[in-house]
């Protein structure tokens, strides 16, 4: 029992958490085309659409990054700033899951797992800022 | 008024709202206020009617079947109950699809989409975004080359054909006529290339003559006619005023336009007759359009006077000649003759030269026309023109005394015969124009004495007692139109020798004139295709190793 500070439940799950992404991202991503071609959707629905896709996409490498460096150096300022951007991130989901012009069955799914995955990331990073800290 | 107005074009404005309940949807419910037969979701429909139904034909209304949960209403008879009834269920339909529509937050999604109505307002941006080429039903809008309509309108007015009505600025160049009964009719059209002539009646009272149109010059030549890209205008040629008692005088000045008025009992300048004359080019075009009136004066008593019409159409640069065919002759119309001019003696100058034809009648190809009286002496200048393809014979008879004498006789009788200007040249065709030489047939005259059949010669001397003329014609042209086409023009003159007569006899000596006319037309040859043939032929190197 090493005074090891980082938290291995969150390593595990921040890696997961990327591989999963990867799937998630293109799998709404083919959704959406999908979507644009059996149903009608007009293009000023599609876009926003699109956007925050592309924007949590964005949002994401970041957060991931910093909350693998913040977890194995524990330093508390990166994995700080990773929970901040998370707050984004699901914002960004519930959009998709709520407001997005067609939810599909298949949308509803991913996106509760992606919810549930940053739910559980963000106990297990406020418990780990609670160990560097003290 | 203004507030029921609004009302009504805020309704009319609005598409009506589409009908989205399950439970209240029926395809099949097509009669109003009665049962469709087998229509389990027809509402007019009693339980009595249900119990005849043998099946339902529409068993389950449904929503999107891509939703992932949908309310649908499933009709279905119970045929083991007496009586047969029919059961209405409204149930949630899953789709098990992963890929069904859990939400949507787009309201026209699962919809067909109400047209925009179009107001004052929204007309405008409609038009734009609508009225495009890719909206268009008919091909004929993507050509945006409005130019290309405008040559053939113009085509169309500047060459008439035969028949084809002469178009004017408001209808048409009007000829009255008389249609079913005597009276004028305003509406017959003026044909080109038709010559008409028409003689109608029409009801004029005196007092108010100056307002009936069809009495003022003006009616008819206000219109100019359509021709080409500009409009001709009818000039007014000449007037002739025509008195009560019958009497016509050609008025010098014919520039001023003299309208029908009242003046003492009579009503004056009222037009009688008009005589269009139209010239046009040899393409079709109407160059020039002339009118020449007849004014007359109208009694009070008259109740209607007698106007006649009249429309000729001539080519420019040419004599106003009426065809006898066009071109071959036709058969019934005058044979065309003429003469050469004077002071071209050499028969090669004629080549160059014109003949001079004239459109009196009786310079025309005639013979000598039997009279009641049949004294050739008595009726001369009686002649009648030929016409083509009917023979004529006729004749006169010849009372000669012993006072006689004979050489001014034989003048006479040529003259008898031949009439006073007897042509040179037959023209081949019935449109042949004067310019043309080479289209006219001389006339070959024969001289035959009937002395000479005894091979004596007498030297008293001779009178024609017959004249006889020739006229070899031919088809020309192709088999299933053939033009009549005039080859050759013999004119034999046959003589006699006067006897002299002892003083106090007199003979009578018939003399004859005819015309005939003979087709030499070969006959047309049939001919039969070539016999087909069979092209075999081998390649050059068929028989390769041994050749």
């Amino acid at each position: 029992n090493s005074s090891q500070l980082s938290s291995l439940p969150l390593q595990i799950l921040l890696y997961v958490n990327g591989v999963y992404y990867i799937f998630y991202f293109l799998a709404t991503l083919a959704m959406i085309i999908y979507k644009s071609q059996v149903f009608s959707y007009p293009d000023d629905f599609l876009a926003p659409d699109l956007a925050v896709l592309f924007l949590m996409a964005i949002l994401e490498v970041p957060r991931l990054y910093l909350g693998f460096k913040g977890n194995l150096t524990e330093a508390e300022a990166p994995l700080g700033l990773s929970l901040g951007l998370t707050v984004g991130s699901v914002l960004l989901c519930v959009y998709l899951l709520l407001w997005q012009t067609y939810v599909l069955w298949a949308d509803v799914l991913l996106n509760a797992l992606l919810l549930s995955a940053y739910a559980l990331e963000s106990g297990l990073k406020v418990t780990a800022i609670a160990a560097f800290v003290s | 008024p203004s507030n029921t107005r609004d009302a009504a074009q805020a309704r009319v404005r609005s598409a009506p709202s589409p009908a989205t309940d399950v439970a209240r949807l029926c395809v099949c419910d097509l009669l109003v206020a009665q049962c469709d037969t087998n229509c389990c979701c027809d509402p007019d429909c009693s339980a009595e009617d249900f119990a005849l139904f043998t099946a339902c034909s529409v068993p389950v209304v449904t929503g999107d079947s891509q939703l992932c949960s949908q309310k649908a209403a499933v009709y279905s008879l119970d045929v083991e109950a007496n009586p047969p009834e029919r059961i209405f269920k409204l149930i949630d339909q899953v789709n098990p699809s992963i890929f069904c529509i859990h939400a949507t937050n787009y309201k026209q999604a699962l919809y067909l989409k109400s047209p925009e109505i179009p107001t004052a307002e929204n007309f405008d941006q409609l038009l734009d975004k609508f009225g495009g080429a890719t909206f268009s039903a008919e091909p004929d809008s993507w050509n945006l080359d409005t130019d290309a309509q405008n040559p053939p309108e113009a085509n169309e007015t500047s060459r008439y054909e035969y028949g084809v009505p002469v178009q004017t600025e408001d209808a048409f160049l009007r000829l009255p006529s008389p249609v079913v009964s005597s009276w004028c009719s305003d509406a017959n059209p003026a044909g080109f290339l038709v010559n008409q002539a028409t003689k109608c009646i029409r009801s004029v009272s005196v007092e108010k003559c100056d307002s009936i149109q069809a009495l003022s010059m003006l009616f008819y030549i206000n219109s100019s006619i359509l021709a080409s890209v500009f409009q001709v205008n009818i000039t007014v040629q000449s007037i002739v005023v025509q008195s009560l008692n019958g009497m016509r005088t050609l008025l010098s000045s014919s520039d001023v336009l003299r309208l029908p008025m009242v003046l003492d009992d009579l009503c004056i300048n009222a037009v009688l007759g008009v005589n269009y004359h139209i010239t046009h080019t040899d393409t079709g075009e109407i160059i020039e359009a002339a009118a020449a009136f007849v004014l007359g004066a109208i009694s009070k008593e008259a109740l209607s006077i007698e106007q006649s019409f009249e429309i000729s159409f001539t080519q420019e640069n040419t004599q106003p000649v009426p065809l006898s065919g066009n071109p071959g002759y036709v058969v019934g119309l005058p044979v065309r003759a003429g003469f050469q001019p004077q002071g071209y003696p050499f028969p090669a100058a004629f080549l160059f030269a014109s003949l001079a034809l004239s459109s009196n009648k009786h310079s025309q190809l005639t013979i000598l026309h039997s009279t009641s009286t049949q004294d050739c002496l008595a009726a001369q200048g009686a002649r009648a023109p030929v016409l083509f393809g009917y023979n004529m014979i006729s004749g006169c008879k010849l009372r000669i005394t012993a006072a006689m004498k004979c050489q001014p006789l034989a003048q006479t009788l040529l003259d008898v015969l031949k009439g006073q200007s007897f042509p040179e040249f037959v023209a081949s065709f019935g449109n042949s124009q004067v310019q043309d030489v080479l289209d006219w047939v001389p006339i070959t005259q024969l001289l035959i004495s009937e002395q000479m059949i005894f091979h004596t010669l007498q030297s008293s001397c001779q009178i024609p007692v017959s004249l006889g003329i020739e006229v070899k014609w031919t088809k020309y042209g192709s088999l299933v139109n053939p033009q009549a086409r005039i080859v050759n023009v013999t004119a034999t003159i046959t003589t006699t020798t006067l006897k002299q007569l002892p003083p106090g006899r007199e003979r009578i000596i018939p003399i004859t004139s005819s015309v005939v006319f003979t087709d030499i037309s070969s006959p047309a040859e049939p001919s039969y295709k070539a016999w087909p043939t069979i092209n075999i032929k081998l390649p050059f190197d068929f028989f390769y190793p041994f050749v």
